[in-house]
């Protein structure tokens, strides 16, 4: 064999580690958060009970929630499981302070956020539904002309999160921003009466 | 029979190196959607759902709850804004004007994101806390010691890092014009 061919049958076996090198890589990418055994929704079920409304404890050094929490911030953890019925979120916000909301799938990924700001007269109302109940649900208001009054939001998976945040400014503020957390209800929607 | 072994052989190595690979990208916390300002790192597309695998990697891994789009941006600094990683052992003072946002937070944290315990039991500062300058600028000092003003203790446990949280801000994945004038600076001052 000539100095040549040598070079390139190495060259071939180092072409075929880097090969597997980059599939390896990538089916681990792809599948690692799969594997998270843990992910959100199954931690924070230790914490809160589905379609109610949990005020998280506020972070201190060796007990926080979870990691990169703002200590400025109180929050409370809504769990929702659409599979039976659909999810109402509504109360008062006040128009000044800043409360946000973020609807998340069980891995904690944001599919819709908001900030008070989105409130209709001081007032949050949103409508959290599965594609089908989406669907009841138009074609039973088909013979109304008003629009619906809440926002109607379509959940992609069937469990998820949804996180209430305000801010406390001050510390000395905190128990106002829980206050303000309370002011908002979570709760399984009653089924439409026949 | 040694062909085999080769093959056998580059199997192994290839795995090995994969792993490898996977695991120092998810320990660094380097994504395709990073947008760099300064010392300041964010990750606008996350809040907006549009998930690269990366981060969606390095989500599950953290257990990071990041903020939604509408309800603002965050900011990690591991380094200071000459690059050079923050050691604990020394003084920084941040400076700039307030970014433009309703409300921010600046929170000082371990490097996996816990909060570190300190005597003066300070994590951070809100908007609403920083005491400002005549020219509506601010300066906080991050230091193991007390200082006047606004101080933020590094603590006692070793390496730590910076975020700093945008809340209701103009600023977003399809605007993010990060420009590093409009966030904090990041100075080291004496070590000891």
């Amino acid at each position: 064999m000539s100095w040549l061919d040598r070079f390139l049958a190495g060259l071939l076996w180092l072409l075929g580690v880097v090969f597997v090198a980059g599939i390896v890589h990538l089916v681990a990418i792809f599948t690692l958060p799969g594997l998270e055994a843990n992910d959100a929704f199954g931690r924070l079920s230790k914490l809160a009970k589905p379609a109610s409304l949990t005020l998280l404890p506020s972070p201190r050094p060796g007990a926080q929630n979870m990691p990169f929490e703002d200590p400025a911030l109180a929050q409370g953890v809504c769990l929702f499981d659409l599979s039976q019925r659909a999810l109402r979120l509504h109360g008062d916000v006040d128009a000044d302070r800043l409360l946000t909301l973020s609807f998340r799938t069980p891995a904690g990924q944001v599919f819709y956020s908001m900030t008070d700001r989105g409130a209709q007269h001081g007032k949050i109302d949103v409508l959290l539904l599965s594609p089908e109940q989406l669907e009841t649900l138009e074609a039973e208001a088909d013979d109304e002309d008003e629009p619906p009054q809440e926002l109607r939001l379509l959940s992609p998976t069937r469990q998820g999160i949804i996180f209430i945040s305000a801010l406390a400014s001050l510390p000395s503020e905190r128990a106002e921003a829980e206050e303000r957390i309370k002011a908002i209800s979570c709760e399984a929607e009653e089924a439409p009466q026949e | 029979m040694a062909t085999f072994f080769k093959f056998l052989l580059v199997g192994a190595i290839g795995s090995v190196l994969g792993l490898a690979l996977t695991f120092v990208t998810i320990q660094r916390g380097t994504g395709f959607s990073a947008v760099k300002a300064g010392p300041w790192v964010a990750y606008p597309k996350i809040g907006a759902g549009d998930v690269d695998p990366y981060a969606r990697a390095m989500l599950a891994h953290s257990g990071e709850m990041a903020l939604g789009a509408s309800e603002g941006l965050s900011f990690v600094a591991r380094r200071d804004s000459t690059g050079a990683a923050l050691d604990p052992d020394c003084d920084y003072t941040l400076t700039g004007q307030p970014p433009k946002a309703r409300y921010w937070t600046l929170t000082l944290l371990s490097p996996a994101g816990f909060l570190v315990a300190n005597a003066a039991q300070r994590h951070g500062f809100t908007s609403s806390q920083i005491l400002r300058g005549s020219d509506g600028g601010f300066e906080i000092a991050l230091s193991r010691h007390a200082r006047p003003g606004n101080w933020l203790p590094i603590g006692e446990d070793g390496k730590f890092i910076l975020v700093l949280r945008l809340y209701d801000t103009e600023l977003s994945a399809a605007t993010v014009a990060l420009d590093a004038t409009n966030l904090p600076r990041l100075v080291k001052g004496a070590c000891r």
